[in-house]
Order: structure tokens, then C-alpha cells, then sequence
């Protein structure tokens, strides 16, 4: 080697040893970059294109190879040890301490690339077998897959130099789902203030008073609905009786009950009321509930042949009303002949007189409707009357009654916001749904955790708190990130947004994905 | 007698004159040879592979890389300011087509990675390179310390001088000034603490004898690269570079090289150049992309592609607006 350099006598400028002369005059270098002027467009062979070319690359070549020269008080001591992968410091560690470093067994130790980071800024001089290694024995031992890969130290250079606190991912440091579910302070914070006690959420008091009322008083309208819903199953299984006897907390009428049942129970309750009269009164006792609706055609009377009395009509009848036929009486009932004169002073019938409306409205006889002959009881004409209601106010049966039904009620007020709400087919979701369910991979995964520079006034080596970011580096030639890769890293990473730090032959560009809402134009 | 004696002495220098002569003029042929040499050798460069890419850290290797027109990319602190990240330092990481270049024009070879003799034989020979290393040390603080000395002795001279140019006192002013110069002999320490000690960036090592370099160049290691796309992007590389161009990385633009006219120190890049083969099909997006880009950054984007004849294609888009 000394022979080489005795050889290059024209670069001896750029020898890659120097002597101690030089080494000392080393002290009076000057720490400043020459800045670099403009570029020009298209060569030209001129002089003076070749003139300043050469002057850039005499600068060029005369920073690259300058040599660290540092004094040897100001330098941190250290040793490589290949079986553990460390740097042990053996004087004591300077500024860096602050953010770099780890103590273990009552030494100072560095990790690899930060051992290698201080060399090359000068701060730290490693030796190995009790000589000092050079910058590139450093790369060469220190960058290997077990520890770092060239790639990834580019990163942590890059992003020390800039002045960002850079560690290891360690992925047992984040706290666990369940952990975070229960927002556990961390514990370093047991010496602070006590916690202030959350009030806990008490049930509700109007619920349980509700409980308590049932036996006595007025229930709630929705206890009230259980009761009605009870009812028709009571009301079959008991012997018909009358309303007030059937449930002994219920103090209104029969009617008002009727009145105050909700809809839904509507439909069961009216169905059996709509119907009861259709049973034949024999079968009343022994009644069976599905024979309820179907009992529509099957009555042994013939009520045309029956004659009812009239006493309102005006027609001139008989004072005297002829006996009913005892087979349509009850038991052993005997009615004779009855004298209905008398009552008949009783009615008022005196014509009504009736605006030229109301006379064209009588002149109009809902029987003549054919549609209304064709109902065969009032459970169909009911039916007949709610169709001819809905779709007089747009809500049409075929429509509305069946399993597909429009999407919205155009008679129903509904902000425009619901309404788009309803039409969407695209669903938006945010980056971490169903990223639980997703297997870890070996491909991607996270490398540093990165802290802000401005931190390191305050910063802990033991609580360095929560990552500013953590970086993942992959390259260019490697594959793109998919969604899947993407998911995996921000589920490890959690609340902490991850970078692609994507490196390119001595370029890096970082990357990161965000959540992000669509915009909505919408007032509402 | 002593006549003859005086003449065969006189013979004889004569004869020494004469056999020194030719001492020196064999020295000289050998000198020339080790200059030759040393240029054919100094054409070679010694590439150092971390983690499997290949790296560059003499600045002699540099300098001649740079003398061949390949750039690479420097990945290093610089030492003059390590906290910044727009100029760099060394290692120079080399592109793989840069890489393949070298190794056909046998202008590269690779070096073993760890010292051995140094690092391996240390234990074994008791020390040797360690104490070779401490007597530098030693030696070099000897002349550090004399060189403080002098330092010191000249500064007060100055300081003396110039606060004599106020006052003028003759005789006195020199006793007084050699009194102090005594002083400063006998009192002056420089400390440890105080040497100037180098980081060495290379490793100086026996890997750089010449005849470590000829018998590397004889295993070189085999690289497979048979990647069709590799061999496309290869081809377009020595095209460009053998018309003159200077090519870096453009991952950052989207393309595979940046082609500039000159150096890079000098001239801004021209061109993205984006390498295909020929029967790859490119979507139409993808072209659409490019252009964009190479119409933002004001650069005209070039899609290369090698045909079968050797020669290679290229097809330049410009964008010029709807019709």
C-alpha cells in the first residue's frame, strides 16, 4: 500500500492516507460546501463549457476524497462484537447518547447502523481486534441480512441526516386490540396523578320504574303492547268472557283498548274482530282459531228469508209487527205479535232536506259499485276500501305489498341526504376494515420507527412515546404495494400512518396512503 | 606504485561510475514499466460487493469510472458536512448496467471482501498489523507534536513582532523573545488527546497489490442477468452510452435512465428514456402517464427497444395538444 502511494505521485492530493503533516493541518480546513452555480443547456465544444466543467469536477473530486480527520479526545472508542452483532463503547458515549444507543450488563452498546452512522460522521472510531476499522469494513461487517440491508441503512441515513430519531420497529411494543379497547393508560404513568373515576353508565331509571309499575298502576304504552299482543292468544284460549275479566291489570274499557292497540297487532286483533260475527253462534263454544277467516260462507242461515223488522222506513207499514219465527229465536223464547205504533210516534220521520251534493251522493248507492258487490263480507269491502285509499295517495298494493317494494315513499319527507344515502352502491370504508382478518406477511413489513427531530430536546431512550410515522422500505424493482400489503402494514402500525420509503439507486421517495372522504354536495 | 594504484582506483570508480550508470538506467526502464503498468492497472477498478451490490470506494476508481463516462450514485456522508443530504460521499453504488459494462470491457474486477491477512492472521502471527498500527500512531503523534511546537513558536513571534512595531527596545526585546521561546520548549505538552487521527473511508490493505488484482480478474463471478427486460434495458444502455450520453436512474421520473448530453455536473437531462422489447405491448394509460410527466418535468420522453439486428429503436413523444 505505501508502495502504491509512493507511485502516484501526480494524485498524491487525493491519497487515501495521510500523513501526519497533513493530519494536522487538517485542524484548518474549512467546514463549508461550495455552492453550485447554474447548469448550461446543450454542450458545445468551447473553452470555457470545458473550463468550468473541469472546475466542477476538481471540486467534485477534491470533497469526495477528502478524509475525516478528527481529534482523538473528541472521538468515541468502541469495539465490534461479531458473535452478539454490537458495538460496545469503551469511553464514555457524547451527545449522541441522547437518542442512539442502548445500556446493557452496565455498558454502552450501539446497534450496527447507528455504530456505522457515527462513523461516518465522525464521531465514533470501532475497532476490531484491536485495530480501527474503516468506513467501508464497516458497510461490509456491519450491513449483512441479520442485521440491516444496504437499503434500509440508505433510509436511516437519509432520515438522520436530516435529524429524525430512528429505531427499530419492535412490534411487541404496541399494545394489543384488547389493550387499547379498554384504554389502559400506559404504565409508565403509575407515578403521576391518580385518574380522575369515570362516572359509569347506570341503567336507566325510567326502565326499571316501568318494571315496578306493571303490577300496579297504568302500564307504559310499550307494556301495554305486550298485553295487547298477549291477547288474542288469551282471549282464544279462555272461554269467551267479557273484556273486563280477561286481564286483571287493564282498568280501561274494552273499547278504549281497542282504540290504543298499535298497528301492528292491529292486523291479528281486527282480523278476529272483523270476524266473530261470521261464526255460527252453535259453534262459539268449541271455537278453533284457524277456522276464523274461512267461516265466511259456511253460516246454516238464510237471511234473505228472514224477515227483519223495519220500524224506520217510511214505507206505511202495519202498526203491528208480525212474531219472528221461532226457530231464529234463542232457546225457548216466544214472541208474539207486537204492537209498534206507539214507538213508531217516537222516530223522527220527517224528510231531511239535502243540498243538491248530498242528493247527487244519494242518488249514488254504493251497492250498485260492482266491485263492492263482488265482497262477500266487510273483512273484503275493508280490503276494497284501503286499496282504492292507497292508490288514490300513491302507495299502490302491487307495488307496496310485495317482497321487492320501491325504495323510498315519495309522500314521506326525507332529507336529500338520506335519499342519496338510500340510491348508493358504492360504500365507502376506511383503510383498516377487515384488516383484523388478514395473516401477517414476511414480504412487507415495518422497519423503523421515526420520531420528529424537534423531540430531541425531551426525548426518552426508554418512553420515546408514539412514532411521528414508521417507514417501510421496499424498492423500486420490487413489487407495488397492493391493498392486502397496504391493510397488514397500517393494522401493525395501528394509529401510527406508515411511509414507503421507496429507494432507487441513491434516490429515496416516500409514500403513504390516507384515508380520504369522497366529497358530498349535498344541503340539508 | 602508487600511481597504478591511484589509476586502477581511478578504473575502477570509473567501473563504479559506470555500473551505476546503468543502475539508474535499469531503475529508470523499471520505473517506466511500473508506470505502464500502473496506468493499465489504474484503468481497473476494484468493485466491493455489500450486500450483493456492487460498490466503489477509491477515489481513484471514482475518477476513473467518471473518466469512462458511467455516473453511478454516491450513498455516503460526505465528510466535510455529514448532516446533509444534497451532496453525499462515498461508497459509489454502480447500476447493474454500468456493472456489466465494466465486466465486458474487463475494466472492473471484484475484491475479497474481509482482509484476511490483516484481520484473520492477527491472532495467529502475534499481533504483526497491531503493532504496526501503534508505532504509526506513535510516530505520527512524535510529529504532531513537533509540528504544535513550531506552531506555537511561530505564533508568538508574530504576536511578539507585532507588539513590538509600537515600542522599540533592541537588544531587550530579543533576550525577552528568546527567553520565551525557552520557556515554550521546555513547558510546551501536547496532549493525546490533541492528535489528529483519520477515519479512513477505504480499507488500505493488500487488496490493491497488482498482483491481488491480476489473479482476481481471472474468477470473475458470474452474475445471471436473464431477465428479458434486464438484457432490453442493457442493450439501450450502451447504445446511449457509446453516442456520448450520460445515463443515471430515473425512478423519480418514471422511466429507467435519464439520459443527459454531458456530464451531469454540467448539463441538465434531456430525455427519460423508457425501455421496452419489442413485442411487449404497453397500455395505452401507461403511455398517457409518461407523457404527462415527461411534459411537466420539460423533458422529452424516449421509449428504447432493442431490434433483433443489434441496433437499437427509438420513438419520441412529444405532446402537442388537441387538433
Amino acid at each position: 500500500m505505501a508502495d502504491q502511494n509512493k507511485t502516484d505521485t501526480a494524485d498524491s492530493f487525493y491519497s487515501e492516507i495521510l500523513s501526519p503533516c497533513q493530519l494536522f493541518a487538517a485542524r484548518s480546513r474549512s467546514h463549508k460546501i461550495p455552492v453550485r452555480g447554474q447548469k448550461d443547456f446543450l454542450p458545445n465544444d468551447s473553452e470555457e463549457q470545458k473550463q468550468q466543467l473541469q472546475q466542477s469536477l476538481d471540486e467534485h473530486w477534491s470533497l469526495v476524497s477528502e478524509e475525516r480527520v478528527e481529534r482523538l479526545g473528541s472521538l468515541v472508542k468502541a469495539t465490534w462484537i461479531p458473535s452478539e452483532q454490537i458495538v460496545e463503547l469503551q469511553t464514555p458515549a457524547g451527545k449522541f447518547w441522547q437518542t442512539m444507543g442502548f445500556s446493557a450488563h452496565g455498558k454502552q452498546y450501539l446497534l450496527p447502523e447507528e455504530a456505522l452512522y457515527l462513523m461516518e460522521c465522525g464521531s465514533v472510531l470501532v475497532f476490531y481486534k484491536e485495530l480501527p476499522l474503516s468506513i467501508q469494513d464497516g458497510y461490509e461487517t456491519f450491513l449483512s441480512s441479520d442485521t440491516l440491508r444496504l437499503q434500509q441503512y440508505q433510509v436511516f441515513g437519509h432520515l438522520k441526516r436530516l435529524g429524525y430519531v430512528v429505531h427499530r420497529f419492535d412490534p411487541s411494543s404496541e399494545p394489543s386490540s384488547y389493550a387499547r379497547q379498554l384504554n389502559l393508560p400506559p404504565s409508565r404513568d403509575r407515578g403521576g396523578t391518580p385518574l380522575k373515576r369515570k362516572r359509569s353508565t347506570s341503567p336507566t331509571p325510567t326502565s326499571t320504574q316501568s318494571r315496578s309499575h306493571t303490577q300496579t298502576r297504568a302500564e307504559s304504552p310499550a307494556e301495554k303492547m305486550e298485553e295487547d299482543n298477549n291477547l288474542p292468544e288469551s282471549q282464544l284460549t279462555t272461554s269467551t268472557e267479557p273484556p273486563e275479566t280477561r286481564s286483571a291489570s287493564s282498568s280501561t274499557a274494552d273499547g278504549g283498548r281497542v282504540r290504543t292497540q298499535p298497528a301492528s297487532s292491529s292486523s291479528a286483533d281486527a282480523g278476529w274482530v272483523r270476524t266473530w260475527w261470521m261464526r255460527d253462534a252453535p259453534e262459539r263454544d268449541s271455537e278453533k282459531t284457524s277456522d276464523l277467516c274461512s267461516s265466511a260462507g259456511r253460516s246454516r242461515w238464510d237471511f234473505s228469508a228472514i224477515p227483519f223488522p223495519d220500524l224506520g222506513s217510511r214505507d206505511r207499514s202495519p202498526g203491528l209487527m208480525a212474531a219472528p219465527d221461532p226457530s231464529a229465536l234463542p232457546g225457548d223464547l216466544a214472541v208474539g205479535v207486537c204492537d209498534v205504533a206507539a214507538w213508531r210516534h217516537k222516530i223522527n220521520l220527517r224528510q231531511v232536506k239535502m243540498s243538491a251534493k248530498e242528493q247527487g251522493r244519494r242518488r249514488w248507492d254504493v251497492n250498485k259499485d260492482r266491485e263492492v258487490r263482488r265482497c262477500r263480507n266487510w273483512a273484503e269491502y275493508h280490503e276494497l276500501l284501503a286499496r282504492r285509499q292507497a292508490k288514490r295517495h300513491g302507495r299502490p298494493a302491487h307495488l307496496w305489498n310485495r317482497e321487492v317494494k320501491p325504495l323510498h315513499d315519495p309522500t314521506q319527507p326525507s332529507p336529500t341526504a338520506e335519499l342519496l344515502e338510500k340510491i348508493s352502491v358504492i360504500k365507502s370504508t376506511h383503510l383498516l376494515e377487515g384488516a383484523s382478518r388478514l395473516k401477517g406477511s414476511d414480504e412487507w413489513r415495518i422497519c423503523f420507527d421515526v420520531y420528529q427531530p424537534d423531540s430531541v430536546a425531551d426525548f426518552k431512550k426508554n418512553n420515546p412515546g408514539k412514532p411521528y410515522t414508521r417507514v417501510c422500505v421496499c424498492s423500486f424493482d420490487g413489487p407495488v404495494p397492493d391493498l392486502r400489503a397496504v391493510k397488514q402494514l397500517a393494522f401493525r402500525s395501528r394509529d401510527v400512518p406508515v411511509v414507503f420509503a421507496v429507494v432507487d439507486h441513491g434516490d429515496i421517495s416516500f409514500y403513504t396512503f390516507k384515508d380520504f372522504q369522497l366529497p358530498r354536495d349535498v344541503y340539508p | 606504485m602508487e600511481g597504478q594504484n591511484q589509476e586502477e582506483q581511478n578504473q575502477n570508480q570509473e567501473e563504479q561510475n559506470q555500473n551505476q550508470e546503468e543502475q539508474n538506467q535499469n531503475q529508470e526502464e523499471q520505473n517506466q514499466n511500473q508506470e505502464e503498468q500502473g496506468k493499465r492497472l489504474a484503468l481497473v477498478v476494484g468493485l466491493s460487493l455489500c450486500d450483493s451490490a456492487p460498490l466503489l470506494w477509491r477515489v481513484q476508481d471514482l475518477r476513473t469510472i467518471r473518466s469512462l463516462g458511467l455516473v453511478g450514485a454516491l450513498l455516503g456522508s460526505l465528510p466535510r458536512t455529514p448532516r446533509q443530504n444534497l451532496r453525499l460521499g462515498r461508497p459509489l453504488l454502480l447500476l447493474p448496467e454500468e456493472e456489466r459494462l465494466l465486466r465486458e470491457n474487463r475494466a472492473a474486477a471484484v475484491l475479497p471482501e474481509q482482509n484476511q491477512d490483516l484481520v484473520g492472521g492477527a491472532s495467529r502471527e502475534g499481533a504483526g498489523p497491531q503493532r504496526q498500527y501503534e508505532e504509526e500512531q506513535q510516530r505520527s503523534f512524535q510529529e504532531q507534536s513537533a509540528l504544535a511546537l513550531e506552531d506555537r513558536k511561530s505564533a508568538l513571534l508574530r504576536a511578539m513582532t507585532s507588539s513590538r512595531a509600537g515600542s522599540e527596545s533592541g537588544t531587550g526585546f530579543d533576550e525577552a523573545l528568546q527567553r520565551r521561546l525557552l520557556d515554550l520548549d521546555q513547558n510546551f505538552t501536547f496532549p493525546q488527546s490533541a492528535l489528529a487521527v483519520q477515519l479512513s473511508t477505504t480499507r488500505a490493505g493488500l487488496s490493491y497489490c497488482p498482483e491481488a488484482r491480476a489473479f482476481l480478474q481471472a474468477n470473475w463471478p458470474v452474475r445471471a442477468q436473464d431477465d428479458p427486460c434486464c438484457e432490453a434495458r442493457y442493450q439501450v444502455f450502451r447504445d446511449l452510452r457509446g453516442r456520448g450520453f450520460f445515463l443515471t436512474s430515473a425512478g423519480k421520473f418514471g422511466g429507467d435512465f435519464l439520459v443527459y448530453p454531458g456530464d451531469p455536473l454540467r448539463f441538465h437531462a434531456h430525455f427519460i428514456a423508457v425501455c421496452l422489447t419489442l413485442d411487449e405491448s404497453i397500455c395505452l394509460l401507461d403511455v398517457l402517464a409518461v407523457a404527462r410527466l415527461g411534459s411537466n418535468v420539460k423533458k422529452t420522453v424516449l421509449l428504447c427497444s432493442p431490434a433483433p439486428d443489434g441496433a437499437v429503436r427509438y420513438t419520441s413523444l412529444q405532446w402537442s395538444g388537441m387538433v
